[in-house]
């Protein structure tokens, strides 16, 4: 379905992978590894003629039909305008579905901020309100940078039932959260200074002997979760 | 309260013609041969006229400067696309093109737009901060080019442009009235045409981008839109600063809503601010009338620092 072809830019190294129809993938890699950058990428903000969705170039889609394929959520909302109000900013994002911006609000506990502009929402509330505008604009293909990054505990876990759940179609969900990573069981893209380094299931990357060649002896898996030993 | 306020201004707007140095009987408003006739008609009437919508223009101007760089300093006079304008006019006076100022103001300011928005392209959105550095800079290479053309101009064509960059108001006809007229009224079509579009841009280029706008077309447009209408107000009126700046951010803390929103109250009060600013101008002088944008420097300067002092 979503498919990069030899990519490369002044981060990034001969990225080539393709994501299959209904298939979910997670991005891991460390800080500075090009995460990020691939987001970009992927869902044309930086312009290259290496992606493609069912077959077509990316850039030779026209812009509405693209908004129907590819959606991305970056890691921080990024907003000018001081007064565009947190349902005012959810309403430009309903694209394709029937669901009220009223709703997911109610489902994600911001109908009291609803009035208040984004700007003056807190960091959490802020990933909150990014995640319910990928509801709204209900892309083929959604990419979330970082989508737990911010959230106390008990929103953490909101946020993965979220995405746990049915509300997208398919997810490319970057994160540093290693359990989040594990607890959704997609597939693994890994990426080392620009290169993929790992491209495979789930079950094989959260293998005990990858985690060591990965994360050296610091992650280990504890039952069914993964810790970080600091 | 918006209502009164509003009532008021336009209250003041349609008075103002009646107003000046010489008073006028209304009864000989419908007769032609008196004195008082031409005077409204030709006069006053015109000079309210292109008051008011050279206002709207730089106040509209601003907020979609603002809006599209992305900078709450960005207006068409701090990115010099002013002074671009005023020094295609001063060219014209200098080397004989005086029957076609407006278009060399017009070129003036579109030239100024282009290098700015060829460099907008290359930098990145928090990199703004840079294009207003290139903004001043731009105002000093034209300063310098337009010192060459004092240099090189005689004291007539001197004087005309040093009362040309104090700005003023004034032309004898309502036909003189025309360009302007439709200039403020074209922006503001095409920009609430844009609406839908400028409230996107007015999260993140990104934000609209994934949205289906095409960011750099809808760019495009809307600052050759501005920089068209900045160019036509410029030639006739000079440059009058201020007017960008504060009139946009004066509204949005009256009104606390997103910039698209208030595109018309900014129109409208954009005028009303360079009316009552002309009507100060022509009313204190006792024998001429001070240029108008002495006043609305002088007026619009303090009450901004009133206002930015009074946010913090």
């Amino acid at each position: 379905m979503l498919q990069i072809n030899n990519y490369s830019n002044a981060i990034l190294q001969h990225i080539s992978f393709e994501l299959e129809e209904h298939e979910n993938l997670i991005v891991l890699g460390s800080n500075g590894a090009g995460k990020s950058t691939l987001a970009k990428v992927l869902c044309g903000i930086t312009p290259s003629s290496n992606v493609s969705i069912y077959g077509q170039k990316l850039q030779n889609i026209p812009s509405k039909e693209r908004t129907k394929l590819i959606n991305y959520i970056p890691a921080k909302l990024e907003i000018f305008d001081e007064y565009i109000t947190l349902e005012e900013y959810l309403n430009l994002s309903r694209l394709y579905t029937n669901l009220e911006a009223k709703n997911i609000l109610k489902l994600l506990g911001l109908e009291k901020l609803k009035n208040k502009p984004c700007q003056e929402l807190s960091s959490g509330e802020q990933q909150l309100t990014m995640l319910a505008t990928a509801v709204l604009h209900n892309a083929k293909i959604t990419i979330f940078d970082e989508p737990t990054a911010n959230l106390d505990p008990k929103k953490s876990r909101d946020v993965f039932s979220l995405l746990k759940g049915d509300m997208y179609q398919s997810k490319i969900i970057i994160t540093h959260d290693l359990n989040l990573a594990y607890r959704l069981g997609y597939k693994i893209l890994y990426i080392n200074k620009g290169e993929i380094t790992f491209f495979d299931s789930s079950k094989k990357f959260f293998h005990p002997l990858n985690l060591d060649k990965y994360f050296g002896s610091s992650v280990k898996k504890v039952e069914n979760f993964i810790v970080v030993d600091l | 309260m918006r209502h009164i306020v509003f009532i008021f201004a336009l209250g003041i707007i349609l008075l103002a013609p009646f107003f000046g140095q010489i008073p006028i009987e209304l009864y000989n408003l419908d007769n032609p041969t008196t004195v008082d006739y031409k005077l409204f008609w030709d006069i006053r009437l015109p000079r309210v006229m292109v008051a008011f919508f050279a206002g709207a223009i730089l106040a509209l101007g601003g907020l979609l400067f603002q809006s599209l760089f992305k900078n709450p300093m960005s207006t068409p006079y701090t990115l010099g696309v002013a002074s671009g304008s005023t020094l295609g006019v001063a060219f014209a006076i200098v080397f004989g093109f005086s029957s076609m100022l407006s278009l060399f103001g017009f070129f003036g300011a579109l030239f100024t737009v282009i290098i700015l928005f060829a460099l907008t392209l290359k930098l990145k959105y928090y990199e703004t901060n840079a294009l207003l550095l290139v903004g001043i800079a731009l105002a000093f290479f034209y300063n310098a080019a337009l010192m060459i053309l004092f240099y090189l101009s005689d004291e007539s064509q001197s004087f005309e442009i040093i009362r040309f960059t104090m700005g003023s108001v004034e032309v004898v006809g309502l036909e003189q009235t025309l360009p302007i007229v439709l200039a403020s009224l074209g922006l503001l079509m095409v920009a609430n045409f844009y609406k839908k579009e400028l409230k996107l841009l007015l999260t993140s280029n990104d934000y609209a981008y994934l949205k289906g706008v095409k960011v750099k077309r809808v760019n495009t447009i809307l600052l050759v839109a501005v920089s068209v209408s900045v160019g036509v107000s410029v030639s006739i009126t000079g440059p009058i600063g201020f007017v960008g700046l504060i009139i946009p951010h004066i509204i949005k803390t009256i009104y606390k809503q997103s910039a698209e929103q208030l595109m018309l109250p900014i129109f409208f009060y954009g005028g009303f601010f360079l009316v009552v600013s002309d009507l100060v101008a022509r009313n204190l002088g006792s024998s001429s009338d001070i240029p108008i944008g002495i006043i609305t420097a002088l007026l619009g300067g303090p009450f901004f620092i009133y206002l930015i002092m009074r946010q913090k």
